[in-house]
């Protein structure tokens, strides 16, 4: 059979199971039961708020189908209007049983970057109103706490990287782009917590900010016309046929390593933390259970560093790449 | 049909992390040699192999993904 053939029959097959998981049938409830996609589906985003134990359903449902906007409070008001309903973890429409054009919704993930978001405008404004009242004294508790990971990202990330005058303007960037990473992170160490950044969404749309930053100071900093020359890569005129289509897939490939790099990060972590959980359950045997949890309690604390260095790493290569799209005119010039 | 595909995502993924550790285990060896030269350079070596590491992950983080697609799909 070709390659060809196979993903046919392979679609084909997805197609069917579709159709029939309308009616229920026993192949492939026990399918939708296999603890992978358990896991993953677990990792994933939700269409209400769950903390630990807690589950709101208190988000609201924005979907634009057919033309017009829908709104609903909640799911459950969603449900009793009779429009759409959930299947499988998926909102579809009650006529056909598709899914609606675009969903818009406030997810779960949402909830949680908006946690995050306020946690750190309350901490900054803190950290701001102490540092105006303190002065030239000495910085104390929490103040001296931000102050040094600002320090240390001016002084070991930003200013390294980026010469001059656009280091100063975009440290507020990398400084925004730092925390709000790590903090998300953070949350999704706690217990019932949810990774934001553990969905592709999440890390692709701050990938999207890190390549406009990089291209919008590249031309601000070295103009339009040293811009286009760098896409040639500092190499010949006749060359440009194959340089061109490299470094223009390299401003591409840049931002998607970032957001994979990211997302596959905190998903791989919390897939193994999930497996080991699930051993307990498949053993249930005194003998093995600590093994177990000691395992799971090293891969936790391993969590925690990832937690930190992907947040820097993240913001380092951001750094990286911004230092050498603004750099390489200024050797030329 | 459908185990040989579970076969190969998973052999897939035991050569990715074999090629990624290997990669960094040889980054970290060089790093230490250097440091061990170099000792006031240690901090500059650090984050130089920090970074390097991110990159080496990277790619065995795209050809793990791609197995965890072959896997589910």
């Amino acid at each position: 059979m070709s390659a060809t053939e196979n993903k046919e029959k392979s679609e084909n097959e997805l197609h069917s199971e579709v159709e029939t998981t309308n009616y229920g049938t026993e192949e492939t409830t026990s399918k939708e039961e296999s603890p992978v996609t358990q896991i993953l589906n677990d990792l994933g985003d939700h269409e209400e708020f769950s903390f630990g134990p807690l589950h709101a359903d208190i988000l609201p449902v924005i979907l634009y189908d057919e033309g017009q906007f829908h709104f609903y409070g909640s799911r459950s008001s969603m449900e009793k209007s009779g429009d759409y309903l959930m299947e499988h973890h998926h909102i579809v429409r009650a006529s056909d049983h598709n899914a609606p054009d675009m969903n818009l919704s406030v997810t779960n993930m949402v909830a949680f970057q908006w946690m995050a978001m306020l946690l750190l405008v309350i901490l900054f404004f803190t950290v701001s109103k102490k540092a105006k009242k303190s002065g030239t004294s000495a910085p104390k508790g929490i103040h001296n706490f931000f102050e040094s990971i600002i320090v240390f990202l001016r002084d070991d990330v930003v200013q390294p990287n980026i010469a001059g005058n656009a280091g100063v303007r975009l440290l507020p960037y990398f400084l925004a782009l730092f925390m709000f990473i790590l903090v998300l992170n953070l949350i999704g160490l706690l217990p019932g917590g949810h990774t934001a950044t553990g969905t592709i969404g999440v890390t692709a749309a701050l990938a999207i900010t890190a390549f406009l930053v990089i291209n919008y100071t590249a031309i601000k900093e070295s103009g339009i016309k040293a811009w286009l020359h760098h896409l040639l890569g500092g190499a010949p005129v006749w060359l440009a046929p194959l340089m061109i289509p490299i470094e223009i897939a390299s401003m591409f490939i840049k931002p998607f390593s970032l957001t994979i790099r990211l997302f596959a990060n905190m998903v791989a972590g919390h897939t193994v933390l999930f497996s080991l959980m699930g051993l307990l359950f498949l053993f249930q045997s005194f003998f093995i259970a600590p093994a177990i949890v000691g395992f799971a309690t090293f891969i936790n604390l391993l969590e925690l560093l990832v937690a930190f260095l992907q947040a820097y790493i993240f913001t380092m290569l951001t750094a990286i790449f911004v230092g050498l799209a603004v750099g390489e005119h200024s050797h030329e010039h | 049909m459908e185990g040989l595909g579970l076969f190969g995502a998973g052999i897939g993924a035991g050569i990715s992390v074999l090629g990624a550790g290997l990669g960094i285990g040889r980054l970290a060896a060089s790093a230490l040699e250097a440091a061990g030269r170099q000792p006031e350079a240690a901090g500059d070596l650090r984050t130089t192999m920090i970074i390097a590491a991110a990159l080496i992950e990277g790619v065995a983080f795209f050809a793990l993904v791609i197995c965890l697609l072959m896997a589910i799909a």
